[in-house]
């Protein structure tokens, strides 16, 4: 299946009608939850990179790691879904949108770095105990690799209704 | 922490430019309100971030009619079943900025007679 069929197959999916046959609001109301949740996940991540990036270290970094990472879950869970949606509306018109093209491969390397921070010693440790400047360095790292890879991403899916 | 703070003030700065040329609006959009007739090949759709419909002018192009916001739409009197596929109408509004998109965004819409005014603030650009 390429991707054109894959998105005309979308479109005609039982998420497309759903989007469409629900009143001249709906959309608005898929579109304003997909905003919550994008809003809830960067909120969150915001918080954790900048912690891995040294700010506020007079906070335990365990105390920062746990509501962050649950509520940055459940802000993508909601955004994914949602979003999943609104692509659906008119899944085909969206071929050809570079912006389209950046934002989901750049998510895909984004949900990667999350899977490489949980899989990292550095995180495992930080919940038992102190890090050391090593663990540290290389938790900043990732942490700025999550910012950069969400302000991408975000800032490409803001981008596609200007295309 | 004085270094993070700037280095915080600076990505905030950098961040602060993007919303500058966020503006959905009429930008890529030619000033100039013109007439478009041709038969309707797609009807309607009150779905999405604004109303769509698709209609084919005479000289066989298909052209992307963009319509107000669903609600705005409807309330001008244009429902998704008040124009039937096949009929000939009239749209008046301002074509994509690229000349090889066929697109539309619309203003007024003139169907059997009858006008509807989805942009009604925009009306008296129509000629």
């Amino acid at each position: 299946m390429s991707f054109v069929q894959f998105m005309a197959w979308l479109e005609g999916s039982a998420l497309g009608h759903v989007m469409r046959d629900n009143g001249v609001w709906f959309y608005g109301i898929i579109n304003l939850t997909h905003i919550l949740g994008v809003a809830t996940l960067f909120g969150s991540v915001v918080i954790l990179d900048l912690r891995l990036l040294g700010f506020w270290t007079d906070a335990p970094l365990a105390a920062i790691s746990r509501p962050t990472t649950r509520m940055a879950a459940v802000g993508f869970g909601i955004a994914a879904v949602t979003g999943a949606g609104l692509l659906a509306t008119k899944a085909t018109e969206y071929v050809g949108n570079p912006f389209l093209y950046i934002k989901i491969p750049v998510i895909g390397l984004a949900l990667l770095n999350v899977f490489l921070v949980h899989r990292s010693s550095a995180w495992r440790a930080h919940k038992n105990r102190e890090l050391t400047y090593t663990e540290r360095r290389r938790l900043a790292a990732m942490g700025g690799t999550s910012l950069f890879f969400w302000l991408t991403s975000i800032g490409a899916g803001r981008m596609i209704g200007y295309w | 922490m004085r270094l993070n703070t700037i280095v915080l003030a600076a990505a905030i700065s950098i961040a602060s430019i993007i919303p500058a040329f966020a503006h959905h609006g009429w930008g890529g959009n030619v000033d100039e309100v013109t007439a478009l007739t041709g038969m309707v090949t797609e009807g309607v759709k009150l779905a999405g971030p604004h109303g769509t419909m698709k209609i084919m002018t005479s000289d066989r192009m298909v052209w992307d009619i963009t319509l107000a916001p669903p609600f705005r739409t409807q309330s001008a009197g244009l429902r998704q079943d008040t124009i039937p596929v096949g009929a000939i109408v009239t749209v008046h509004g301002q074509r994509n900025r690229d000349p090889n998109r066929l697109e539309m965004k619309t203003i007024q819409v003139e169907y059997a007679g009858k006008q509807y005014n989805v942009y009604p603030e925009f009306v008296d650009k129509v000629r």
